[in-house]
């Protein structure tokens, strides 16, 4: 059965070719450096806010944690580009510094809910059987397992701070993407290059490393590029119920969240380290859709 | 094209989803909406019901209820359904109740029916059972007479507690906790954690009600709370967050402000490597400073604290003295016992142990983290590196006294008006909280003197030379005060706020 | 088909045993108990033995197991339970909770399709263009603010300053769940506006659309009987998430709006450590995820048969 659909895609690629071959392929490769343009870009920008995250100490003007009780709370002036907090701090030093907590954690916490969650999706989808069906249920039980209430109960048993809130996040989404990797899997196992890879005597684990796995990228750091913003923000959610960042701790989320009862009175705290979060989303979110463009089998096929 | 219509199309079906609200109408009932943090299930206010935990609170806060007697603006013991009491000899006391005192529901609220409350609260209530130690109530009229089965000079006070409020028992509590009382207001309806709905009680016995119907809502977040009283929604809040002050201080709004029992303060581990060397702790205690704290932080919203107990009681703050804000001094402190920064990195050590202290506190009191966090700053000046934990566990944590050195924490010092609740519970070798294990002799010696005193003033004059006691050993450091505000429409009148945080709904409410 | 259906349903069993045994693990192992946590709340300090004697009452000084399968037995008889905070019976409790819960879903979610399929599609059809960019900048926006602060402008916009919406809810009413519903709208519409866009426009470079527009029909026609067709079946197979999350009641923004649903009951439940409650929020929130999960499987079923059911046997 599969032989014949794929007889009968190849007759509709080449219909597609000959349709329209001359413009098509003019307008894709128009599209394709432009997005080659925007990729270089966003990748330039999301390159800056990492080093702002790892040199973060030495661009502070002033110690983002020294209190000065009598200037607390200044409109942001030239001293202060954006005002002082309710200790008296330099806001710019606080939301420079929070880059390094806010944008780190969600990359670890990224990193580690998209390799570990792709390697079992990849795995059950492949497998099937028992294992599927075991960890798929595990999986289910994470998912049904309410967010709010691990993430209390991580606070609770290993004391708030981010890195309980990255464990308790990253128990609870990491069935995402074994869900993506394995309905993936599921569809490319019908796939004749895998059947032919089995014929040829491949072991599983060849097959996964050359044939599923390479396949499996392009979603999952699409996924995950997108998934930065994301993160990012339930982070700053946790803080909110205070389970994430504790004080001291300059952190986007939870400088955001205790600032909030000021947004009428003292706008800039709580404003600040919004517009970070904003400004760090949209780039990793632009990054992401670029990435995804560049990567959509659809553009490569008119190469 | 069609695309636009679609749009168009939403956005009306938007609109009106939005709009098809019930129109609440005007009329010439007055109508008052009361907004609070506090009337919810977490503080043990599931309801009004007295004798069940602390929803007395509710009860005699929002005018159902109303207890023997109450206290004055300077703490002391005023009468109220009652008129006088006797202390006929130490075992036995006589009160004597107001004429006329009726219940919502219209009967007379006499000898009998106290004596049926009370019995009802001994049985039911785990703190009033052990608090008042009744053997036997008798009622005659307008009088009853209590036999306690031990000496208990504070008898009067622990009546006056929100859970002595007089309820007719025999009216019964409804499913949703609903009771009958002799106060101001009429609960029609409850919903745990939402709102309490009160109509003026037609019968009542001491004046008349102005307002006709007011609504209490359960307002957990402070913003939602600002923005509430902001949009005319509530008329007053009670538990609004410090930052949001300056909004409300203008002419539209009022604020009513005053002193009460409840202390921000911290206790020092006494089994801990550091705070268990007196140096450390008189550094600490002179490494605080309480006056920016509460003129920044709480916006001037509460007192700096000497001792346990504000200003406002006849053995308040006022006849203590203990160490002051003095950064330099503190250095000294530390320096002459042999604390010294030898690493350069600002910290202090001495035998190789560093000066960190950790601050172990809460975060369900708004003050508490700002404490913490001032604390860790003006601390650090001094050569002390402050590792807060703020959590909801901290009294698990505070039982293991190896886990922390100091414990902020935010406690009703006198809730019944008389000192000797502060030390029983917490600084005496058999207080339950006393987990620092602070002792000294001269309290305990103090204490016991304290446990057979019936005269009012020799109590207070006990319970000052036990604050200094405590002080000369800074075995606790007190920051400050609540300073309590409501804030309200400024067309509110007689929402008044009482330092002992009981009486807020009363008959004299009006809006106008 | 059915025996699949029954099969994935009759799997909930040990789900729901993992997830509320789990769930009384991990409270009891976060220490602090509803007993300890009342006392904290109000300030005072009470007598050790008061606290045994209101522990024994709750039978929290059993061991953890036997707590866990007295509650368990009971709830095998139909018993939830009284609340250890409230005292009134857990699902009765529940039950009051759902209507809120329910009507901010279902304004949530018609708020949602009614603004991302139409500005999804007008963004794809007019892809490049201002109106397109203009959409697009919208969406990234919505999907960068953290709930609590979009929820925190709508307050200071819609009520303070506009005053069309009231910033606390009086009852479950339309009026009331306006600006909880815009919140959650806002973010959601963030997500599914971008989807609809990526499916319309890979849509529109199909053959049929070609192929309709040299047989002549009207572009419109193409839109509505063809391409939002399809943009339905991926914002359904989206939506069935989302119910999911919502039926689960958003602890953020109902506690922020007075909302009084099962979500705010929940994060109240879980700072008080009152175990019956959460363990019927748990329950439900179980159910909830096998079902949406089934539903989830089933269509993507319907949507690619490749994938065949219970995985593939070779």
């Amino acid at each position: 059965m599969s032989k014949r659909k794929n007889e009968d895609m190849n007759v509709r690629n080449t219909a597609t070719k000959e349709y329209g071959k001359k413009v098509t392929v003019r307008v894709q490769k128009v599209k394709k450096s432009h997005i080659k343009q925007k990729l270089v870009f966003f990748t330039v920008l999301a390159v800056c806010l990492v080093i702002l995250a790892v040199f973060s100490d030495h661009l502070c003007p002033y110690d983002p944690y020294a209190q000065d009780l009598s200037s607390a709370l200044q409109a942001p002036s030239l001293a202060h580009p954006m005002g002082t907090d309710t200790y008296g701090r330099d806001m710019l030093s606080r939301v420079i510094s929070g880059a390094r907590a806010s944008i780190f954690s969600t990359f670890i916490l990224v990193a580690v809910i998209s390799i570990f969650g792709t390697i079992v999706g990849v795995g059950c989808g492949y497998y099937g059987g028992i294992m599927d069906s075991v960890m798929m249920r595990i999986s289910d039980v994470c998912l049904a397992f309410p967010g709010l209430v691990f993430a209390m109960a991580i606070a609770a048993i290993l004391g708030g701070g981010i890195q309980n809130a990255i464990i308790a996040l990253a128990v609870i989404s990491w069935p995402k993407y074994s869900r993506i990797a394995r309905s993936q899997t599921l569809a490319l196992k019908n796939e004749p290059y895998i059947h032919a890879a089995i014929l040829s005597g491949d072991s599983s684990l060849q097959i996964m490393l050359r044939h599923v796995f390479p396949n499996m990228l392009g979603p999952v750091l699409v996924t995950a590029m997108l998934d930065i913003g994301t993160m990012m923000m339930e982070l700053a959610g946790l803080s909110f119920l205070g389970l994430g960042a504790q004080i001291p701790m300059a952190e986007w989320g939870s400088m955001m969240s205790s600032g909030r009862s000021m947004i009428q009175t003292y706008p800039w705290v709580v404003l600040s380290p919004g517009i970070a979060i904003f400004v760090s989303v949209v780039i990793f979110n632009l990054l992401g859709d670029t990435v995804r463009d560049y990567l959509d089998p659809k553009n490569r096929e008119a190469f | 094209m069609k695309a636009k219509k679609i749009l168009a199309m939403a956005l009306a079906v938007g609109m009106t989803l939005g709009l098809t609200g019930v129109p609440t109408f005007a009329d010439d009932k007055k109508t008052f909406v009361f907004g609070d943090t506090t009337f919810n299930a977490e503080n043990e206010e599931a309801d009004i019901n007295p004798q069940n935990t602390y929803a007395g609170w509710a009860c005699i806060r929002y005018g159902v209820g109303e207890t023997l007697f109450r206290y004055s603006d300077t703490m002391e013991i005023e009468p109220w359904i009652a008129k006088e009491y006797e202390n006929i000899d130490e075992l036995t006391w006589k009160i004597t109740l107001n004429d006329g005192v009726v219940f919502s529901n219209g009967r007379a609220c006499d000898g009998e029916a106290v004596k049926e409350c009370l019995e009802a609260l001994v049985a039911n209530h785990e703190r009033a059972a052990g608090d008042l130690c009744i053997d036997t109530i008798e009622a005659d009229g307008n009088t009853i007479t209590i036999k306690t089965t031990e000496p208990k000079p504070a008898l009067i006070n622990y009546l006056s507690d929100p859970y002595g409020c007089i309820i007719d028992t025999q009216a019964g509590i409804t499913d949703n906790g609903i009771v009958i009382g002799t106060g101001p207001y009429v609960a029609t309806d409850l919903v745990t954690d939402d709102h309490l709905t009160l109509v003026k009680n037609e019968n009542y016995w001491n004046g008349d009600v102005n307002v006709d119907e007011i609504t209490v809502r359960t307002i957990s977040d402070g913003d939602t709370l600002a923005f509430a009283l902001q949009a005319g929604e509530i008329n007053a809040a009670y538990g609004m967050a410090y930052a949001s002050y300056p909004i409300f201080e203008n002419e539209d709004f009022t604020f009513s402000s005053t002193a009460t029992s409840r202390a921000f303060y911290a206790w020092m581990n006494f089994e801990s490597p550091v705070t268990s060397d007196p140096a450390v702790r008189k550094a600490i205690a002179m490494g605080i400073d309480k006056e920016s704290f509460v003129s920044v932080l709480l916006k001037g919203y509460g007192y700096p604290a000497v001792g346990a107990f504000p200003d406002t009681f006849s053995f308040g703050g006022q006849n203590l003295t203990t160490e002051s804000y003095d950064p330099d001094g503190a250095k000294q402190v530390l320096e002459d016992a042999g604390w010294v920064d030898t690493d350069g990195d600002g910290i202090r050590e001495k035998d190789g142990q560093k000066l960190v202290i950790r601050w172990l506190t809460y975060p369900s009191r708004q003050e508490l983290p700002l404490l913490a966090e001032s604390a860790q700053a003006t601390l650090k000046e001094i050569g002390m590196d402050v590792q807060v934990n703020c959590t909801s566990d901290n009294n698990t944590i505070r039982k293991d006294p190896t886990l922390w050195d100091v414990y902020a924490s935010a406690m009703v010092t006198a809730p019944t008006g008389d000192p000797q609740y502060f030390f029983t519970s917490c600084a005496l070798d058999s207080s339950v909280s006393n987990n620092g294990h602070y002792h000294s002799d001269k309290l305990e010696e103090l204490a016991a003197q304290m446990e057979n005193e019936f005269d009012v003033d020799k109590r207070a004059e006990l319970g000052i030379q036990m604050q200094q006691t405590v002080l000369d050993d800074n075995a606790y450091v007190f920051c400050s005060h609540l300073r309590m505000s409501m804030i309200m429409q400024s067309n509110v009148t007689g929402l008044v706020a009482h330092p002992c945080d009981y009486y807020e709904l009363t008959a004299d409410l009006d809006i106008n | 088909m059915r025996k699949y259906v029954i099969k994935r349903i009759l799997q909930l069993i040990p789900i729901l045993f993992a997830i509320t045994f789990l769930s009384y693990g991990m409270m009891r192992i976060a220490g602090s108990d509803v007993v300890t946590q009342k006392m904290e709340n109000t300030g005072g300090v009470v007598s050790e033995e008061t606290l045994d004697a209101a522990r024994e009452q709750l039978g929290l000084d059993k061991p953890f197991l036997t707590q866990y399968f007295v509650w368990l037995g009971k709830l095998l008889r139909g018993n939830m339970g009284n609340s250890y905070v409230s005292g009134f019976p857990v699902f009765d409790t529940f039950v009051s909770k759902l209507p809120a819960t329910l009507l901010l879903t279902v304004t949530s979610i018609l708020l949602t399709i009614v603004i991302s399929i139409p500005l999804g599609i007008l963004s794809a059809v007019k892809q490049n263009t201002v109106v397109d960019y203009l959409i697009r900048l919208c969406s990234f926006i919505g999907n960068s603010l953290p709930n609590f602060f979009v929820s925190l402008l709508l307050m200071y916009f819609l009520a303070i300053r506009l005053r069309i919406f009231p910033v606390i809810a009086k009852d479950v009413s339309l009026k009331s769940v306006a600006i909880p519903a815009i919140t959650l709208a806002i973010a959601m519409s963030a997500k599914y506006l971008r989807q609809v866009r990526a499916t319309v426009l890979d849509e529109l470079s199909k053959d049929y659309v070609a192929g309709a527009k040299a047989r002549g029909v009207k572009f419109s026609v193409t839109l509505w009987k063809s391409i939002m067709k399809a943009a339905l079946v991926t914002i359904i197979t989206l939506l069935m998430l989302s119910v999911g999350n919502l039926l689960g009641g958003t602890a953020i923004v109902e506690s922020i709006f007075m909302w009084d649903g099962v979500g705010k009951m929940a994060v109240d439940a879980i700072s008080m450590r009152d175990y019956p409650i959460i363990q019927a929020y748990v329950m439900w929130m179980a159910i909830i995820y096998v079902l949406v999960n089934l539903l989830t499987d089933l269509s993507y079923r319907f949507l690619d048969p490749r994938i065949r059911l219970g995985g593939v046997k070779q």
